[in-house]
Parts: C-alpha cells; sequence; structure tokens
C-alpha cells in the first residue's frame, strides 16, 4: 500500500478478436491512491481492456504489471488476490444464492483446512453485514440475488467486491441503468473508500459523474489511449473531442 | 424431509443455540429417516423386496455422489457410470489378480478411480456446458468398449464373477439385509460430505462456480481447482458405491456396468428431487428406483419402465423444474408467509444478530 509502488500500468497491451484489434498496443499507468476514470465511445476497448488487466481473456501481446509485479496472463483468482477486485459491465450477481451468500463466496484463504471452514462463521458473516449495511441493503440479506432489484444488485455487486479487501476497485459503467439518486450513492461509496486508501480505475460514459469523481482521466479510442491528465484537461483536450464528437 | 441447502427458506440460516421450529421439525425428520432405514429389512415381507431395498439405496448412493460435482457446480456429467463401473471392476480385479481381502479391495479401488478421475477432470472440465455433457458421454463409451474387448484382464463381454465377501453359509436374505446396511452406511458417508462441504467456503465457491463461473473467478475463487476436488470427491464415492453393489450382486457385465442408462438415473433422481437439497438424490432415487423396479416386475423385460421414467421426468422438469424437494420447500413457506421476500423488521434484526453473534 506504499505510495511508491505503481498501480495497474500496461505496455503495448494488444488483444484482436478475429480482424479487429479491440486493444492496439495500449501504455497506460493509472495513479495509485486516486480515483481513475477511464473513457472512451463504445467499442475503443475499454471492457477489453480490464478483461485483460483482470485475467479473464489473455492479451495476445504486452504485459499488464500490478503494483510493479508483471501478472501478464495469470489467471482471474490469482489477480483477484493480489488485490484487484472488479465489478462487471452488466451487472453480475450470484441469482440463486442470497445476498448475504453472494458475499460470503470472496472468502476464499489459503490452504485446505481455512477452505473447508463453515463459510457462514460469525467472523465472516459479521463482515459480510457490515459491508451489506455500508451499501445499504443489509435489510436484504436472506433474500435471494435474482429477487432484489438492479440497482440493489449494483449494490450487493460491490458489497462482494469490497469482501475480498482489495486494494484497488476496477467499475465497469457503476451507473448504468440505475437512477440519478442511486448514481449520488455509488459516487459517495467510490469516495469514501478511496479516502481508506483504495485505488479506482473506473469505466463510465456518465460525464458529470466521471468529471465530478476522478482524479485523473484515460481516453481510449480504437484501442489506444489518446490523451490524460486531470478531468479539466481532458476535457478540452481536441483529439478527446474530436473522438467523442467527430468533429 | 429436511432440506440443508435451503436456499428459499428465509427463516433462521443462522446457527444458534436454541432450538427453533425449523429445527426441531428437520431434527424429528432426520431421525424418522434413520428409523425408516433401520427398520426396513425387519419390515420386508420377502427377499424380494429387502432386495429392492438394497438397489434403491445404492441408487441413493450413486446420485447423491453425482451430485456432489453435478449439484455444487452444475456441471452435468451423464457418464457418471464410468466411475461406478470402474468401481465395480478394480474392486473385482483386486479381489481376484491380487488376493485383498474384499474390503480393502474396495476402498482401494475407490482411491484408485479417484486418482483416474484427476486426468480425466483435468481433461474434461476445461469445457463447459454441452461440451462437458458429450465428453463425460465419450468417457463411458470408450470404458464399455475397452472392458468389453480386453478378455485377459476384465473378462471381456462374457463378464466377470465377483467372489463373495461373507462365507457360503450367509444365506441369501442374510446377505441382502447385510448388504442393505452396509449400502446405508455408505450413503450416510457421502451424504455427510455433502452437507460438510455445503456449509464450507469450498462450497459457497463451488456453488458460486455453478451460479456464474467468470464471476467467482473474478472473486477470487480457484474454479478449476475447486471443480477438480470436487468432481474426484464425487468419483470415489461413485465408485465406492459400484464396488459394494459389485460385492452384492456377485456379477459384473460391461454393459450394465459401462451404460449411459445408469449415468442417466443418476442425473434423472438428483434433478427429481432436487440438487440443491442435501437429501433430494436420495428422494429421488426412492421414487425413481422403486419405480422402475415395479415396471420391471410388472411387464418385464420391456423397455415401458423406460416410457415411464421419461414421463415422469418430463411432469417435474415442467412443473417443478427445481425438483421436489424445493417445490415443497417453497410452497410450505407460501403458505406461512404472503410474500417470498420479507423485509425484516430492524427488531427482527437486531434478534438475529444477537443470535448470530452467540
Amino acid at each position: 500500500m506504499t505510495g511508491s509502488q505503481g498501480s495497474v500500468a500496461t505496455q503495448d497491451l494488444t488483444k484482436s478478436f478475429g480482424g479487429v484489434r479491440a486493444i492496439d498496443g495500449a501504455s497506460v499507468a493509472f495513479k495509485e491512491g486516486e480515483i481513475n476514470a477511464l473513457i472512451g465511445p463504445n467499442g475503443s476497448g475499454k471492457t477489453t481492456f480490464f478483461n485483460c488487466v483482470t485475467g479473464m481473456i489473455r492479451p495476445d501481446a504486452g504485459t499488464v504489471t500490478y503494483q510493479d509485479r508483471d501478472v501478464t496472463g495469470l489467471p482471474p483468482h490469482r489477480i483477484a488476490r493480489s488485490g484487484i477486485g472488479r465489478s462487471f459491465q452488466l451487472c453480475r450477481v450470484f441469482p440463486r444464492l442470497t445476498v448475504l451468500e453472494n458475499v460470503l463466496v470472496a472468502v476464499q484463504p489459503h490452504g485446505l483446512l481455512q477452505r473447508l471452514r463453515g463459510s457462514r462463521n460469525a467472523a465472516d458473516v459479521g463482515r459480510a453485514r457490515e459491508l451489506l449495511a455500508r451499501v445499504g441493503i443489509d435489510h436484504l440479506e436472506h433474500a435471494e440475488a435474482r429477487d432484489i432489484s438492479y440497482g440493489q444488485q449494483k449494490l450487493l455487486e460491490l458489497a462482494g467486491v469490497l469482501m475480498g479487501d482489495p486494494h484497488t476497485i476496477m467499475l465497469d459503467e457503476p451507473a448504468g441503468g440505475v437512477n440519478p439518486a442511486l448514481v449520488e450513492r455509488i459516487a459517495d461509496l467510490v469516495r469514501e473508500l478511496n479516502a481508506e486508501g483504495r485505488t479506482f480505475i473506473i469505466v463510465e460514459h456518465n460525464m458529470e459523474l466521471v468529471m465530478g469523481l476522478s482524479d485523473h482521466v484515460v481516453v481510449f479510442d480504437r484501442g489506444r489511449p489518446i490523451a490524460q491528465g486531470t478531468p479539466a484537461v481532458v476535457q478540452d483536450d481536441p483529439l478527446v473531442l474530436e473522438a467523442y464528437l467527430g468533429v | 424431509m429436511p432440506n440443508a441447502s435451503s436456499p428459499t427458506a428465509a427463516p433462521a440460516p443462522t446457527r444458534s443455540g436454541r432450538p427453533t421450529a425449523a429445527r426441531v421439525a428437520r431434527i424429528a425428520g432426520l431421525l424418522a429417516l434413520v428409523a425408516v432405514v433401520l427398520l426396513f429389512p425387519s419390515l420386508a415381507p420377502d427377499p424380494f423386496i429387502l432386495s429392492v431395498g438394497v438397489v434403491i439405496l445404492s441408487y441413493a448412493v450413486l446420485a447423491t455422489s453425482w451430485n456432489l460435482v453435478g449439484g455444487f457446480t452444475g456441471y452435468i456429467s451423464l457418464g457418471h457410470a464410468a466411475y461406478s463401473g470402474l468401481g465395480g471392476y478394480a474392486t473385482a480385479l483386486l479381489i481376484l489378480r491380487t488376493g485383498l481381502d474384499p474390503w480393502l479391495a474396495l476402498i482401494a479401488g475407490g482411491l484408485i478411480v479417484a486418482l483416474i478421475a484427476i486426468p480425466v477432470g483435468i481433461a474434461s472440465l476445461r469445457v463447459r456446458g454441452a461440451s462437458f455433457v458429450i465428453v463425460s458421454i465419450a468417457l463411458v463409451l470408450i470404458l464399455q468398449l475397452t472392458f468389453q474387448s480386453w478378455h485377459d484382464f476384465t473378462g471381456g463381454s462374457g463378464g466377470l464373477r465377483v467372489p463373495r465377501p461373507f462365507g457360503t453359509e450367509v444365506l441369501r436374505p442374510e446377505q441382502h439385509e447385510r448388504f442393505f446396511y452396509l449400502h446405508a452406511v455408505l450413503l450416510a458417508l457421502a451424504l455427510l460430505t455433502w452437507w460438510a462441504i455445503e456449509r464450507s467456503r469450498l462450497g459457497a465457491g463451488l456453488k458460486a462456480i455453478r451460479e456464474d463461473e467468470d464471476k467467482a473467478q473474478a472473486l477470487g475463487v480457484p474454479t478449476f481447482a475447486y471443480k477438480l476436488t470436487a468432481l474426484v470427491t464425487s468419483a470415489f464415492f461413485t465408485a465406492l458405491g459400484g464396488g459394494l453393489y459389485a460385492l452384492w450382486f456377485g456379477y459384473l457385465d460391461p454393459i450394465f456396468q459401462f451404460s449411459i442408462l445408469v449415468g442417466t438415473y443418476m442425473v434423472l433422481m438428483s434433478l427429481l428431487g432436487g440438487v440443491r437439497s442435501l437429501f433430494g438424490p436420495l428422494l429421488g432415487a426412492v421414487v425413481v428406483g422403486y419405480a422402475v423396479e415395479v415396471f420391471k416386475s410388472q411387464y418385464g423385460d420391456t423397455q415401458l419402465h423406460l416410457v415411464a421414467t421419461g414421463v415422469l421426468l418430463g411432469l417435474v422438469v415442467l412443473f417443478m423444474p427445481d425438483g421436489v424437494i424445493p417445490a415443497l420447500t417453497s410452497f410450505v413457506n407460501r403458505r406461512r408467509r404472503a410474500a417470498s421476500i420479507r423485509e425484516v423488521s430492524a427488531e427482527e434484526l437486531a434478534n438475529q444478530r444477537e443470535e448470530a453473534a452467540r
């Protein structure tokens, strides 16, 4: 957690699907301890970038480092263990598990005996309830995840990510499809968690949210970064205006 | 019947020292089940009925063992007869070729099959959904052909006679009774294993794999190792089930040992009772096993029992897609309160937490 270490960084990252270069030699360095935003037009490779970083897909070329360690091509659970938690674009919860069970899944310590220990032990359940209370859905703990609203599922997903106590949290469109009041709540949570020392990397289309929330913005177009800097700098960048508005 | 996984049962998933109504009902159900199993041999009117009881318990062992991987991970193996068949042959061949004590041979056979399941799992668990199903079928077909044609070692298509573990002075009804209890013990071990995994962190990870494998991995679940653990555990118990049955039945034929039908029964029984419930596969085995035996005895060697089984499965999938136990549980829960999700009052929440903290 020392500030001298780098956060997520990539060097010449490349990933093609068939003939399409989803990520095209992207070299990006996100800032440790800050709220980073990753923006760009639809199809600019943001989600593919997330998937490469978190090990969900293997890049064709290039490297991913986290806290100055090479994590390229590691399986997703190893990356999760190294301290990167993530949410999914269309929020994903375990539909037939209860809200509480959803959060408890993230407790997977090393060692066979640890893993054979009861999942519903007082310590884990207590922590899970704290997190559910923190995101504001502790009253739903016995409901199955498929029965709660989409907004509540988003909060549940965040609670599940937090249960793994990640140092870095990657959120893929946290404000997508949720009402304005909830967007505010999610933004407040992100600020609070950041104040506790957690680094964020957020993909988001809601510009108002991005500009209000983030310290550092990276703009993607056609699979590579075309601009980066503070929200104010990025907003006035002619390349960014061109990518977004086609002017 | 008690329902250990109880995903729909809202009240009291927290463990507390005080007995709740649900807890009392659960323990009473369990005691009733044990009593029925213990008393069955003395209540059975004739040896044939007792032998049907052995067959049903054997199915229950196989289905519960199948559910260790099918129910937890959602990977539907139609070829689990590979492991029961190998368990039977391993037990028989160890006795015949090495002169090992039958009971040691049974356990050694289970361990050998568990070892075989490791490379099989490494190869087959890489694919999901329909591909996994097809790979599992391929395995059992390959084994059937191998064991049919490898005369010198397996006895080939002529079959293999399995030596009896009990001497000839033990008569047939007495054999049935002993094997009935042996199967009951094995079933209890398989159920206990399922129960222990269900409550563990391993179980939480496995159920997450069933729901959304990629998401589980992103949360730090080592999915491949977990799936392999479940498969190997399942193969071990399935092989013990196959071996014990072989010791009782006394004869092995590759056609029946490595049959798609046996694997399909394990799946049917589990789905019928409910794959998310501890006792689901057992209930399914009682219903399907009994029905199959009745049809066989009533209509002889026709294929009618297959038609009846098919109709039964169709009805279950249409009306109780989660199986009988979840359907009954949610029916009872609906009758107890109107809504399936209940907002808990602040007071109730405080009480629950107090219980959990204890």
